[in-house]
């Protein structure tokens, strides 16, 4: 009887792993979002979803408000950081010098209100996040605690498996 | 409390049903009741005389805390009023409480004093050219300065932005004069609505509102002629002070936006050509344009303005003005290429002529590391018996250089321009020059 139970819970089991009921326990999730940069906002943002050409706008200054009328705060770690290399490689798709030339041009032109915020850690960022409306900023997925929004990047979280920002993954399109 | 009890006996009941009165039942039983606030609400009221001194003790404790808080206030008020009347308008404090979600806050307008800081960042050249044009005081070979830009910004709070340009310059008589070249406060509604008032680089074309008064950002050691700044010799009304209003349109993909401006004008009575004070005419300088940046080619701009004002000159007649260009730009991060045209139509009132003055310019650009050489043709053509501008006449020609990023904030340029005439002579210009910002 013992053994017709272990068999009956190891069964269904399986057919939940396979089905992705159970996706935030199976391993290949598990090593996806360990391996995801997580794009997060404030809990009280609206948003819910970005396309890539959305994130790309917002990240560069050329979007500097939400859907609510809300001015966008972009978080950047300091140089140095890995996470900072992957936005740079993957969203803005330019380097450090690069980047600061197009910040100061923009600012210079006045057409970017304000250039990112620079934080040193990933708690800095989660507190940032937490206490500015309009901000935005990256994090390690695991990193992620209940005080931020992630929101979805082309309709998919860190833990899904064609998330497009990855830590050792190459530029989205 | 009474559910308490009731429980209490409740479980007496089980334990008598189940036929086991047990000693241990009992002190169980007898350890919660006296653990039980009945109980101690019991006790307190069986000894009515500790509670009158107990009550008696915490009122006096109350008296010397409240005179202590009264002290405390009296101090920090006299010690701290700024921080004390700061302290309300910080409404992004950073607390170092719980993760919970929030309610959105209000949205407010209101200045704050810890966050309100001005932002400086310099820009500066310093040259050494000479040119071969005959008559012209800055054709010896000579170092020069050039503009010192102290470029001001400030978030005045979350929706208004002040922005300027404040200029140190060096004209021919070798004399530094200061110059508020830009000085605009912008309220941003949202990205589709955008109004500034102040003064500001018409936004005839592209390059007089993408590069300013900065050589470090620009690719070549100067502007185009075309886009010469007046009190250099250029034919364009290059500032304005007024209002404009630009922003977004939704347009999807083909990233649409507008701008309108409406401003004193260019002056032609009196030696300073940009109107900051007084307006020579009531009539108002007025520019629309529109611009795409599609998404699917990331770095291209392309688009039309249409400027249009009344000038007063000192001689004369009024005369109509009305400026048409159109640009089309390509600037990624390795490859440049600006294309602009403009057309400059004056039509003197009262008369049946008009004096078109067309010019444009190319400049192509590829960056190899540090190095970018680059390559430029231009070209302006007024008419010899324009009222306004004849003395520039025609001139066109190419130039050629290389720019060396030294460092991420200095730039060394070195320019060869080749300059044809009407009725002269063609002069050869060459120009090194160190631009940086700091």
């Amino acid at each position: 009887m013992s053994r017709l139970i272990i068999f009956c819970l190891i069964f269904v089991t399986g057919i939940l792993l396979s089905s992705g009921l159970l996706a935030g326990l199976a391993p290949q999730s598990r090593g996806a979002a360990e391996d995801s940069l997580a794009i997060v906002v404030n809990r009280a943002n609206p948003v819910e979803n970005l396309s890539f050409s959305e994130l790309r706008k917002i990240f560069l200054g050329e979007q500097a408000h939400w859907s609510n009328g809300r001015r966008i705060t972009v978080v950047m770690l300091e140089p140095g950081k890995m996470e900072r290399q992957v936005v740079l490689t993957q969203i803005y798709k330019m380097g450090e010098k690069d980047f600061t030339n197009h910040f100061l041009h923009g600012l210079f032109t006045g057409e970017i209100h304000a250039a990112p915020r620079t934080l040193g850690s990933s708690a800095e960022v989660l507190k940032f996040v937490l206490n500015v409306p309009g901000a935005i900023g990256y994090l390690k997925a695991p990193e992620v605690d209940e005080s931020v929004k992630v929101v979805r990047v082309e309709s998919r979280l860190p833990s899904e498996k064609d998330y497009t920002i990855r830590l050792h993954g190459k530029p989205a399109k | 409390m009474k559910y308490s009890i009731v429980a209490e006996f409740g479980e007496l009941r089980i334990c008598k049903a189940h036929g086991r009165t047990s000693g241990r039942l009992v002190l169980a039983l007898f350890l919660a009741m006296i653990s039980s606030p009945v109980v101690q609400a019991q006790q307190t009221e069986a000894s009515p005389v500790s509670k009158k001194e107990a009550e008696e003790t915490l009122l006096q404790r109350i008296v010397q805390l409240e005179a202590r808080l009264k002290e405390v206030e009296a101090a920090l008020a006299k010690t701290q009023p700024a921080t004390a009347s700061a302290a309300p308008a910080t409404p992004a404090a950073p607390n170092e409480q719980k993760p919970a979600p929030q309610a959105e806050p209000a949205e407010q307008e209101s200045m704050d004093l810890n966050r309100t800081l001005l932002r400086i960042r310099g820009f500066s050249d310093v040259n050494l050219g000479g040119s071969t044009l005959r008559g012209d005081p800055r054709s010896t070979t000579a170092f020069s300065l050039g503009q010192v830009n102290l470029f001001v910004t400030s978030d005045v709070s979350d929706k208004f932005k002040f922005l300027s340009e404040v200029v140190f310059e060096a004209g021919p008589d070798n004399v530094f004069g200061v110059d508020v070249e830009r000085m605009l406060l912008t309220y941003s509604f949202n990205d589709y609505f955008n109004v500034s008032v102040g003064r500001y680089h018409t936004a005839i074309g592209f390059y007089n509102t993408a590069y300013h008064h900065s050589t470090w950002f620009q690719t070549t050691t100067g502007r185009p002629f075309l886009f010469a700044f007046e009190d250099q010799g250029g034919i364009l009304p290059i500032h304005n002070v007024g209002a404009s209003v630009t922003g977004k349109i939704p347009s999807g993909r083909l990233g649409l936006h507008y701008l309108a401006e409406v401003g004193n004008g260019r002056a032609y009575k009196t030696g300073e050509p940009v109107q900051n004070e007084v307006d020579e005419s009531s009539h108002k300088a007025v520019n629309f344009g529109m611009f795409a940046r599609p998404e699917s080619i990331p770095g291209l701009q392309a688009g039309f303005s249409v400027y249009r004002d009344l000038l007063t000159p000192a001689a004369g007649p009024k005369i109509g003005e009305t400026i048409a260009a159109v640009h089309a730009v390509y600037s990624g991060l390795n490859f440049e290429w600006l294309n602009e045209a403009l057309l400059i139509r004056h039509a003197p009132e009262g008369t049946a002529q008009v004096f078109n003055t067309p010019g444009f310019y190319t400049q192509v650009s590829k960056r190899f590391g540090a190095y970018r050489p680059y390559f430029r043709y231009q070209y302006v053509n007024v008419a010899a018996n324009e009222p306004l501008f004849s003395s520039v006449g025609l001139r066109h020609g190419p130039s050629a250089g290389l720019r060396y990023d030294m460092s991420e904030f200095v730039a060394l340029k070195l320019q060869y321009d080749y300059t044809a005439l009407r009725g002269d002579r063609a002069f050869h210009t060459v120009t090194l020059q160190t631009g940086f910002t700091f």
